[in-house]
């Protein structure tokens, strides 16, 4: 199994035969990388999986949990250290190698092919798949498969019509068709409704007691690893911080150990000083970039002093909400009022002179120039401001100073104002744009995903600016797919479903299955859907 | 009547055997707009081959080798070079307009060797031709290669994620589409229209590539828009034979142009797109790198 040559001689099924409960299946040892640059990603890592178990791999963002999961998957290989399967050493030298071995990958970002059906997805690469392909034969074994494990999809239908989770059902499946007895998930739960969330806890549930062992790799959903792994192995700054039994663990005791250091759960939210309207939504309907209609007839009003928390599944119009707002996406019907004015169709800029504040969910792609200096990117903001342009000309040391005090107050890492933004990493990066906004002490705030994909630390600190511009009066929009988020921030929540906001709930009524039934389309009030 | 509706039908084939190669080539995500370069190519140097060896056969043997040789190229610059697929393209038509004129301009005149057997008044090409769609539709969608290629047209790193060589079945699909548009250019030179003078294809290469993307990338309806398009051409050429004294034939020779243009447009409307985009290689025109 050493040797370096072809691996023809390898047989799979009889590598994996008479698997007993318990047995180890894979186990990783030593494993240390180093990039060029000097940052040691993995430094002696050790982990192993055994049959019928969900062992959870936990860290924050840059704690080496990609790095790892990347070598268990052959992508890339690890400066020293070793993997064993069942004993036997493994070398990967390509993902096709650790698939051979019966390594199964579920990405975060779907591998799949969206104008494909779901069955010509799962044959894509098959070693089974050859000349002419026999469609309905694969089928039915992909059917009897998706029996086992209690899945339920279409095997005909394409993929770009299919729901994140039926998605991931289909990377599921690909993935034990070809015959893995390993299955790495990345972050397995983050696209995903709460309904389809519970369905995949269920499954992987059902799976781990199919001798099978299943390794979720997870940024912060504790909850998730709580409920459903049997061990967890927490890394952070390269190196394994624990590795404990998920019945000796607790949410604080994960979080200490991902961070280093004591987390506060609850952002402790004073009570509302809630003041005038500062923004009256009138039934407002906007069309999406494909022209159907993205937001219907959605009306509200936040308060000054007051955070609406927008929830609901990506595509449900809450993105089309938020340009409307900012002014990047005209209006169909309705109008919009900013402290009793109108501003249905005012241009962007005015709506920024207005006290209107935008933080977009593409931090990258719309929130900032990765070409631009921090300087520069600060001052797409305050361009226009009379403080910092004097007949047109930019004042430079103001606009430093300015990065300088908002580098200083958000804690941002990096090693100065004059960086472009495309070296600062995501949490980083979305301080800097919510303190560019928030220096300019907006009355309406408009946070799209302010939170999404950042880790603890990053994610605590932005909450609580949140807050603190609620404290000092704005009104602020905060969309969110994370109900646990919305609930522990918002004075209101306003659950959106195909473009219309579902009810306006006070945060004190507001559970968690009502809004999860309401942005999945099940409340009894959307009568007529499927 | 009938001469005119065979003489169609053989620009038809010359438009299918094009069109399929391009076809091939975009379904795994390559656009070679060089593709009149390549028909410049195949039957230039076919028909000087084929002339001064006296060999059909030879002819097309070189027809289908240069077109293959120059796919390769356009292969080289935008799959394992990554350069702008447009530009190469261009680039391949311009280089291919000054060479081939340059090479055949000596060889100016008929072909002048006895014309090509015919199948019930066509050439046998034609009934080539449509086995040819149907076995390219066959591949494409019954196949684990076909599937491979269509994979590789829409995600490539999905493709290479699954075991696919991304890089190597492009190759396949640049080569395989150049062999054929340089076949469709030496059928040209040396049976649809077997004499050499300056700019003789006038714009073939690229209405069989304004057919690719009106054809929704399916073989059947590239087969019928080549047939809507034969005609059309025949109609520009000979319009005496089908309608007598309408309109000036100068303007008749514009009708294919014009057609294009508007079927051009007609495809860019949101209309179209809406119905219709979905089906265009979602990587159609990007270059891959591997991570």
């Amino acid at each position: 199994m050493t040797r370096r040559s072809k691996h023809t001689s390898f047989d799979p099924d009889a590598f994996w035969a008479d698997i007993q409960p318990g047995e180890v299946l894979l186990s990783a040892r030593g494993i240390t990388k180093q990039y060029p640059g000097g940052v040691l990603a993995n430094d002696r890592i050790d982990f192993e999986v055994r049959a019928q178990e969900v062992h959870a791999v936990l860290g924050e963002n840059g704690a080496g949990k990609t790095t790892l999961m990347n070598i268990l998957f052959g992508l890339i290989q690890p400066d020293q250290g070793a993997i064993y399967l069942r004993g036997q050493r493994v070398h990967f030298r390509s993902p096709q190698d650790a698939i051979r071995y019966g390594i199964g990958m579920v990405h975060q970002h779907r591998k799949l092919v969206p104008a494909h059906s779901v069955i010509e997805n799962i044959l894509l690469g098959h070693p089974r798949a050859q000349g002419i392909l026999r469609l309905r034969e694969a089928e039915e074994e992909v059917a009897a498969l998706a029996e086992t494990y209690g899945f339920r999809v279409d095997l005909r239908a394409k993929v770009w019509q299919l729901t994140e989770g039926e998605k991931q059902v289909v990377e599921i499946l690909k993935a034990l068709y070809r015959g893995a007895h390993i299955l790495i998930m990345d972050e397995p739960t983050s696209a995903l409704t709460p309904v389809e969330t519970e369905k995949l806890l269920e499954s992987i549930e059902r799976m781990s007691e199919h001798k099978l062992g299943v390794v979720p790799f997870i940024t912060h959903k504790l909850p998730v690893v709580l409920r459903i792994s049997h061990r967890v192995t927490v890394l952070r700054s390269g190196r394994v911080a624990a590795s404990l039994d998920t019945q000796d663990a607790d949410e604080q005791r994960l979080a200490e150990l991902m961070v280093g250091r004591p987390v506060l759960f609850d952002v402790q939210k004073p009570p509302a000083q809630e003041g005038e309207p500062v923004v009256q939504v009138e039934g407002v309907s906007a069309r999406s970039d494909k022209g159907n209609l993205a937001l219907d007839n959605v009306s509200f009003t936040v308060r000054s002093g007051q955070i609406l928390g927008v929830a609901g599944v990506a595509g449900n119009g809450q993105h089309e909400l938020a340009e409307v707002l900012a002014g990047l996406r005209g209006v169909e019907q309705g109008r919009i009022l900013l402290n009793g004015q109108e501003i249905t169709r005012a241009p962007v800029l005015a709506r920024w002179q207005q006290g209107v504040g935008y933080t977009p969910a593409e931090r990258t792609e719309v929130g900032s120039i990765g070409e631009f200096t921090l300087v520069e990117n600060v001052a797409m903001n305050y361009f226009w401001d009379p403080d910092y342009n004097r007949h047109g000309v930019l004042d430079e040391a103001k606009l430093r100073e300015l990065t300088e005090q908002i580098l200083e107050e958000f804690r941002v890492a990096a090693p100065g104002p004059h960086v472009k933004a495309k070296t600062l990493s995501g949490g980083n990066l979305q301080k800097v744009i919510m303190g560019r906004v928030l220096s300019r002490r907006p009355r309406l705030l408009i946070a799209n995903l302010p939170a999404q994909g950042l880790d603890i630390g990053a994610t605590e600190f932005v909450q609580q600016k949140l807050l603190e511009a609620r404290a000092e009066g704005a009104a602020v929009i905060f969309i969110s797919e994370d109900l646990d988020e919305i609930l522990m921030l918002s004075d209101v929540v306003a659950p959106m479903y195909e473009g219309r906001v579902v009810d306006l709930i006070p945060a004190d009524q507001a559970d968690k299955e009502t809004i999860g039934a309401m942005i999945a389309g099940s409340y009894q009030q959307q009568e007529g859907t499927p | 009547m009938l001469p005119f509706i065979l003489r169609s039908l053989e620009a038809a084939m010359i438009f299918t055997f094009a069109g399929l190669g391009e076809l091939v080539n975009q379904r795994g995500g390559i656009l070679n707009v060089g593709l009149e370069g390549i028909m410049l190519f195949g039957a230039t140097l076919g028909f000087v081959a084929a002339q001064t060896t006296e060999s059909y056969l030879v002819g097309f043997l070189v027809g289908v080798l240069v077109g293959g040789l120059l796919g390769l190229l356009h292969g080289v610059f935008s799959i394992s070079l990554g350069v702008d697929q447009v530009v190469s393209g261009m680039g391949i038509w311009i280089f291919s307009f000054g060479m081939t004129t340059y090479i055949g301009s000596p060889f100016t005149g008929p072909l002048g060797m006895e014309r090509l057997p015919t199948v019930l008044g066509i050439s046998p090409f034609f009934y080539v031709a449509v086995l040819l769609a149907v076995g390219i539709w066959f591949v494409l969608t019954k196949t684990s290669l076909g599937l491979a290629i269509r994979s590789v047209g829409e995600t490539p790193d999905v493709a290479e994620v699954s075991g696919i060589h991304v890089a190597r079945l492009r190759y396949l699909c640049v080569v395989v589409g150049g062999m054929l548009a340089g076949f469709a250019g030496a059928l040209y030179a040396l049976y649809y229209n077997p004499v050499w003078n300056y700019n003789f294809l006038m714009g073939w290469g690229f209405i069989s590539l304004a057919l690719v993307f009106f054809s929704m990338w399916n073989p059947f309806l590239l087969f019928g828009g080549a047939l809507l398009f034969g005609l059309l051409w025949q109609l520009s050429l000979n319009p005496e034979l089908l309608l007598p004294g309408l309109f000036s034939r100068y303007i008749w020779r514009m009708v294919p142009f014009a057609v294009t243009v508007l079927v051009l447009v007609f495809i860019s409307t949101d209309w179209f797109r809406a119905r219709w985009g979905a089906t265009r290689p979602q990587a159609l025109g990007q270059p891959y790198h591997r991570e």
